[in-house]
C-alpha cells in the first residue's frame, strides 16, 4: 500500500523496535510472505484474496496455528510495480526468511521474484493471479506453483467453443482486452481460435484500466457488426465495455471471464445479455461453506462483500493444507514437496478437488460454471453446471 | 466521421474541460500546479459514495451535499497545506501537492478500499442512453457532463469578468504584491480559488462515478486531463477547452482509425509536439512563463 508518510515512518519504527523479537519469533514460526497489488491498478482484483487470506490465518493462528507453531503472514503491497515486487521478494527472502512466498499481482511482477525464488530455493505460489506456464504440466517449475481460478489457457478454449455451440447465428466477435501481455496473448489466441472454428473475429479493443469514458471503445465494435462479445480481460474493462456497448443500443450478446466482483455485478447491471464464466462458484449456490465464508469474513472485519473472498478463502486452506503436510520445523523445500504433493478438497467451491502432482503445479481438472443475470426471475441464476476440462501439455 | 464519433468527442473533450479547470484555477491564481489534482477529483467522488449511503432516497440532496464537501475540501487542503508555502519557491508548493496526492490515494484505499463503487446504484438510478440525433446514443450521465461543463465555464467566465471575488482573484494572479498592497486579501483569494478548483473536480468525479463507477483508480483520469490544460495554456479557460478538444479528438482518432493500444499515449505525443513549437500552450502567456 502507498501508505501516508507518518504511517510508512511509524511502521518502520515500529518494525526497527521489535527486530529483536520478530527474530526469535520467526524460530518457532511458519513464515510466509506475499507480495500483492494491494494499491494499484490490480488492487480490486487481488487485494480481496490477500485480505480473506490474512483474516484465514488469524483464524488459524486463533485455534493455535499450525502443527502447534503460528503462522506469520508478512504482506507487502507491491502496487502492480515490477520494480517494488523485485524489492519485497528480495526483503522477504533474504530479511525475513521466508519459507514460501505468494504473489498476487500483474503478471509483470513475476520476472524478478520468480528470479529471488530460484536464487533462494523457496517455493513461488501465485494465487489469485494469473498463472505462469512454468506451472503446467508436462515439467512443471519444480519451485512454481498455482492456484488461481482462471487460466487463459484453458479459459479460452472452453469460452470460444462454448459460444459456437450456443450462438444461434454465425458469429462476428468484438473482443475486449487491456493493453498487458497476458490479456492481450488471451485475446490474440481467442481470434485466432475463433477462426478456426469458422467464427470472425470483426474488432479488437484494448482499453487502458483506467478510461474517462468507454464509449469510443465501444462504438468502434458496434460499428464493426459485432453479435458477440467476448472479454478477457480484469472486471472493470471487461463489465464498463459492456455497459458502454447497451447505451450504445447494442443487442448482442457477451462472455467474460467472471472474477471475484461477477455475482454483485450482475445483479448490478440486471442484463440477460450479459454471460460470465468462472472456476468459483456463487454464492448464490449457498453452500455450507459459503455459510461459513460470510461468518468469518463479518467476523474478521473483511473490508470486501463477502461474495469476493472464495479465491482468498481456497488460498487459506491450500496454505493451511501445505503447512500441515510440510510439519516441523518448517523449510522451503519441505514446503515444496508437500505442495508438489498436494490434494484440496474444494467442498463445492469448484467442481473438484485442487490437486497438485510432481509434474503439475496448475491442477489436474479445471471446471467451469456459467452464470447470468434472469430478467424473468429477476436474479442471478446458473446456466450451466460444471463443466470439466483436462489440464494436459 | 460518423455522428457518434462527433458525440464522442463532445463527451471526451467536456469531461477533460471539466476536469482542467481545476489546474487552470489554481495556476492562474498562485502559479502552483497542483499535482493532487486527479486525487482530489477522485475525493470528490468517493463523497458522492458516502452521501449517496446516507440519502440514497434523495439524490439531489446526496448530489449538493457532496458538492460542498468537495467546495470545502479545496478551502481546507488550502489552510492546512498550502497556506504555509506562501513565500516559498513554487517548487516547494508543487512537491507537497505530490505528497498531498500520495496521502489522499492512501487514505482513500484505507477507507473505502479498492472497491468499485456505483452511487448511482445506490439511488436506484440506471444511467439510461440518451438519444441526442438519429443514430446517435450517449449515457445520460455523459449529457450532464458536458451540460455542466458549460455552465461551469459560463459560471466561471462571468464570475472572473463581472463579480468583485473574481476580478480579486485576477489581480492576485497577475500582481500578488500589488494587490495585497491594494487591499486584497490575499489567503482569502487562494482558498477560494482551491475551494472552487477542487468543487468543479469534485463534479467530475461525481459525474464520471454516476457513469462508470468510482474506485481508486479514478485519480489517473486527472493524470490525462493534464496535457490538455498544457496545451490550452496552463492560465487560460479558453486555452482548456481547446486543449480538451484537441487531446480528446487525437485520443478517439487513434481508437477509432489508428489502434486503441495509442489511446492513452497520444495525449502526451500531441503535448509534446504543442510544448516543442510553444510550450507557453496555445492560448497561454509568454510573460507567465517566464515567470514560472
Amino acid at each position: 500500500m502507498r501508505a501516508p508518510a507518518f504511517l510508512s515512518f511509524a511502521a518502520a519504527f515500529a518494525n526497527a523496535s521489535l527486530l529483536p523479537l520478530a527474530g526469535a519469533n520467526a524460530q518457532n514460526e511458519y513464515t510466509v510472505g506475499v507480495t500483492a497489488a494491494m494499491t494499484g491498478p490490480a488492487a480490486a482484483t487481488q487485494a480481496p484474496v490477500i485480505e480473506m487470506l490474512r483474516i484465514y490465518v488469524d483464524r488459524l493462528n486463533a485455534k493455535g496455528g499450525i502443527n502447534g507453531h503460528r503462522v506469520n503472514l508478512l504482506i507487502e503491497d507491491d502496487q502492480a510495480e515490477p520494480s517494488k515486487a523485485a524489492a519485497n521478494a528480495t526483503k522477504l527472502v533474504r530479511q525475513d526468511n521466508v519459507i514460501l512466498l505468494i504473489n498476487s499481482s500483474f503478471s509483470s511482477t513475476y520476472g524478478p521474484v520468480i528470479a529471488e525464488s530460484k536464487r533462494a530455493k523457496v517455493p513461488l505460489w501465485f494465487a489469485g493471479a494469473v498463472c505462469p506456464k512454468e506451472t503446467h504440466p508436462p515439467k512443471a517449475d519444480p519451485l512454481l506453483f498455482c492456484s488461481t481460478g482462471f487460466d487463459f489457457s484453458v479459459d479460452i478454449p472452453v469460452a470460444v467453443k462454448w459460444i459456437k455451440e450456443t450462438a444461434k447465428e454465425p458469429v462476428k466477435f468484438g473482443m475486449v482486452g487491456i493493453p498487458v501481455p497476458i490479456s492481450r496473448i488471451g485475446v490474440d489466441n481467442a481470434e485466432k481460435l475463433a477462426a478456426s472454428l469458422g467464427m470472425e473475429t470483426v474488432d479488437k479493443e484494448f482499453v487502458p484500466p483506467a478510461t474517462a469514458d468507454y464509449t469510443p471503445f465501444a462504438t468502434k465494435i458496434k460499428t464493426a457488426g459485432a453479435n458477440w462479445g467476448y472479454a478477457y480481460a480484469p472486471w472493470p474493462a471487461e463489465a464498463k465495455t459492456f455497459e458502454a456497448l447497451r447505451r450504445l443500443g447494442w443487442t448482442g450478446t457477451y462472455l467474460a471471464y467472471g472474477h471475484i466482483q461477477a455475482e454483485d455485478e450482475l445483479a448490478r447491471m440486471a442484463d440477460g445479455g450479459f454471460y460470465v464464466f468462472m472456476a468459483n462458484a456463487m454464492f448464490l449456490d449457498n453452500l455450507p461453506v459459503q455459510k461459513e465464508i460470510r461468518d468469518v469474513a463479518a467476523q474478521g472485519k473483511y473490508s470486501f462483500p463477502a461474495t469476493y473472498a472464495t479465491e482468498g478463502w481456497i488460498t487459506g486452506r491450500l496454505l493451511e493444507q501445505a503447512l500441515t503436510q510440510s510439519g516441523w520445523p518448517a523449510s522451503a523445500e519441505k514446503v515444496a514437496a508437500a505442495m508438489a504433493n498436494l490434494n484440496l478438497d474444494t467442498q463445492g467451491l469448484r467442481g473438484g478437488p485442487l490437486v497438485w502432482t510432481a509434474d503439475n503445479h496448475f491442477r489436474t481438472k479445471q471446471y467451469y460454471r456459467f452464470y447470468r443475470y434472469d430478467p424473468d426471475k429477476k436474479s442471478v441464476v446458473r446456466m450451466r453446471d460444471w463443466l470439466a476440462v483436462d489440464v494436459v501439455d | 466521421m460518423s455522428l457518434q464519433l462527433v458525440a464522442n468527442i463532445i463527451v471526451l473533450t467536456a469531461i477533460y474541460a471539466l476536469v482542467s479547470t481545476g489546474y487552470i484555477l489554481i495556476y492562474r491564481v498562485s502559479r502552483v500546479l497542483n499535482l493532487a489534482h486527479g486525487e482530489l477529483m477522485m475525493v470528490g467522488a468517493y463523497f458522492l459514495v458516502a452521501t449517496a449511503g446516507l440519502f440514497s432516497g434523495d439524490p439531489l440532496l446526496a448530489l449538493a451535499l457532496a458538492a460542498v464537501c468537495g467546495l470545502v475540501m479545496g478551502i481546507v487542503v488550502y489552510l492546512v497545506l498550502m497556506r504555509w508555502m506562501t513565500g516559498e519557491a513554487v517548487l516547494a508548493a508543487v512537491l507537497i501537492t505530490i505528497a498531498l496526492g500520495i496521502l489522499l490515494r492512501g487514505l482513500v484505499i484505507l477507507i473505502w478500499t479498492t472497491q468499485q463503487f456505483y452511487p448511482g446504484a445506490t439511488f436506484g438510478w440506471r444511467n439510461p442512453s440518451v438519444p441526442i440525433a438519429p443514430g446517435v446514443q450517449i449515457s445520460a450521465a455523459s449529457l450532464a457532463i458536458v451540460l455542466l461543463t458549460f455552465v461551469v465555464y459560463a459560471g466561471l467566465f462571468a464570475f472572473l469578468q463581472f463579480t468583485r471575488w473574481g476580478v480579486r482573484m485576477r489581480a492576485a494572479g497577475q500582481n500578488p504584491l500589488l494587490a495585497e498592497q491594494r487591499g486584497i486579501r490575499l489567503h482569502g483569494v487562494y482558498a477560494f480559488a482551491w475551494g472552487l478548483s477542487t468543487f468543479t473536480a469534485s463534479l467530475a468525479g461525481m459525474l464520471m462515478a454516476l457513469d462508470s463507477g468510482v474506485e481508486s483508480t479514478m485519480a489517473t483520469i486527472g493524470l490525462k486531463a493534464f496535457p490538455a490544460a498544457l496545451v490550452g495554456g496552463l492560465d487560460s479557460l479558453l486555452g482548456a477547452v481547446i486543449g480538451a478538444l484537441i487531446v480528446a479528438t487525437a485520443e478517439i482518432a487513434a481508437i477509432q482509425y489508428v489502434n486503441p493500444l495509442l489511446s492513452d499515449v497520444v495525449p502526451f505525443v500531441v503535448l509534446l509536439i504543442v510544448l516543442a513549437i510553444r510550450p507557453w500552450g496555445l492560448f497561454g502567456s509568454r510573460e507567465q512563463l517566464d515567470r514560472v
